[in-house]
């Protein structure tokens, strides 16, 4: 009690030793990440893991959302009769907001906090002081290969899921609206411009890293056997979904001045 | 080879290591006794580089270990193996992954080569058929003898044991030692051991060194181990529950 109440070290200098922990780790793995060899085979198999796998709950996250986007606005829009720009609504969210955020959010809990579980059990079962005892950087060896396949994959993801957000709107459009589908099609692809949807995907980048650096650091600095293992993966999700959303508030506010 | 200099560790407070000395020289086989937490495990992660000392030095082939970085840290943990006391087998990797994994990851060797290297390093721990066996699916004693095999597989010239014959029935843990005796024998590598089994001490060791309260307090080849006066080494060598490291506590459970 007394020593914690008299530790030299305040919650916020936690804070900046944190940051910068986590800055260095990304720093140091563009480093490695530039140089070779390269690791065609377990990249590969990283991608299939983040990426592949996530197909599923990515598609239902996204189509309830656009079917809930459609709802939620018909309801607005049918006071004033303009039901039509139900497509429209429905696809600047998805692109510009939603597609990339709740993406991340899923791809978060899913995959941030598996890499995080794993990572974290190698270094309580001194697995990573293995690695390192073999000559093998562990950063390249286990954060390289995460953090370049999520940074291929959230992006791709992210397309997908404004797609079937879209396709969930269209089916609201359609069956209940009794929109024309060709003429919700037209007024979906008529109100996107290029730019929404690569800021989303600029986002979406960037989210793909936040989440594999936190959760392999979180990884790294696991201690104390199982339950170590479970306090940082649910640390790993927490600090990824609460930072994925305040750049997205940053992002947002960014490109709303710049553009 | 090794050579320590007023090593200090401590963790939270805690003193572990409080300015131990060891000398070991080239081509011998040095085994570590201590009581359970007494920092064995500590040590040999200070002479890999695994940990840096508070306090005090290490130096491997006349270099500081601590000063070292990036690749050569690298250069010189590739002249190490070490075995782990929890064998630390990567789950990720089949048997075949785990032993060969340095030859993998840092030759060109052929897949051909790598896999006579790899049968050659199971068969001398008795083990044959397990290649493609996960780590989850092996015994305690095979995932030891497996950590084994890949602390060997790269030909070391100085190899770390920790514990390697816990958890192994009796005769297993002799072919263990005889390996040990004949690494030692034909390859000249330098080894250090941790263990607790006083037979397997006596029988590979060249040198025996005791460590007490964070620092080694007496060292010396096995017979002079084995007749020594000093008080604190005979109670632990002879395994009595009373003498001198355990007078100083008190047993009033009523
Ligand atoms: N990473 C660590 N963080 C905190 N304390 C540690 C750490 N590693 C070791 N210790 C502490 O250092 C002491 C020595 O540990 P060590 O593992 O070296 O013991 P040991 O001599 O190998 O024991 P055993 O024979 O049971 O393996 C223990 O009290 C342990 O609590
Ligand atoms: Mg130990």
């Amino acid at each position: 009690m007394h020593r914690r109440l008299l530790s030299p070290y305040t919650k916020f200098d936690k804070f900046v030793v944190y940051v910068g922990g986590l800055t260095m780790l990304f720093l140091r793995t563009i480093t490695w990440a530039v140089r070779p060899p390269f690791k065609k085979k377990e990249l590969l198999y990283q991608m299939k893991k983040t990426g592949v796998d996530s197909i599923s709950i990515v598609f239902l996250t996204a189509f309830f959302t656009g079917i809930v986007l459609a709802f939620q606005s018909a309801y607005t829009m049918r006071q004033m009769s303009a039901e039509i720009y139900i497509a429209s609504l429905v696809a600047l969210s998805m692109t510009r907001e939603l597609g990339p955020v709740l993406t991340a959010l899923v791809v978060a809990a899913r995959v941030g906090a598996s890499i995080t579980a794993e990572v974290g059990t190698m270094k309580v079962t001194e697995q990573i002081d293995a690695l390192e005892t073999m000559g093998t950087n562990p950063i390249k060896y286990l954060v390289v290969p995460r953090f370049l396949a999520l940074a291929m994959m959230l992006p791709l993801l992210t397309i997908y899921a404004d797609f079937v957000g879209m396709a969930g709107g269209l089916l609201v459009g359609v069956s209940k609206l009794h929109l024309a589908p060709t003429l919700y099609m037209k007024k979906t692809f008529d109100a996107l411009v290029y730019k929404d949807l690569y800021t989303g995907l600029l986002k979406s980048v960037v989210f793909a890293g936040i989440i594999s650096i936190v959760a392999c650091y979180e990884g790294m600095r696991t201690r104390g056997g199982a339950e170590g293992v479970g306090k940082s993966t649910t640390l790993s999700v927490v600090i990824s979904c609460v930072l994925v959303i305040s750049f997205d508030c940053f992002f947002t506010a960014l490109f709303y001045f710049m553009f | 080879m090794i050579k320590i200099h007023n090593l200090h560790k401590s963790f939270d407070g805690q003193q572990v290591l409080k300015g131990l000395d060891l000398n070991i020289q080239k081509g011998e086989t040095i085994v570590i006794i201590g009581r359970s937490g007494c920092g064995k495990s500590v040590l040999l992660k200070h002479m890999i580089g695994l940990m840096d000392p508070d306090k005090g030095k290490v130096f491997v082939d006349n270099q500081n270990v601590a000063d070292l970085r990036g690749k050569a840290l690298d250069m010189l943990r590739m002249k190490f193996g070490m075995l782990f006391q929890g064998a630390a087998l990567f789950d990720s990797l089949d048997v075949y992954g785990n032993v060969g994994f340095s030859l993998i990851e840092h030759t060109d060797m052929k897949k051909k080569q790598i896999c006579d290297r790899v049968r050659q390093a199971l068969e001398s721990v008795d083990l044959t058929d397990v290649e493609n066996k996960r780590p989850a699916e092996l015994s305690g004693g095979m995932k030891k003898r497996v950590g084994l095999a890949r602390a060997i597989c790269n030909n070391p010239q100085i190899i770390l044991y920790d514990e390697p014959t816990t958890g192994l029935d009796p005769i297993m843990a002799d072919m263990i030692n005889d390996l040990i005796v004949r690494l030692h024998k034909q390859l000249k590598v330098t080894s250090v051991v941790v263990t607790h089994d006083m037979t397997s001490a006596y029988k590979v060791g060249t040198k025996i060194a005791m460590l007490y309260d964070g620092r080694i307090i007496a060292q010396g080849p096995p017979e002079e181990i084995k007749n020594t006066k000093d008080p604190i080494v005979r109670q632990f060598i002879t395994g009595a529950a009373s003498g001198p490291i355990t007078n100083n506590r008190n047993y009033n459970y009523k």
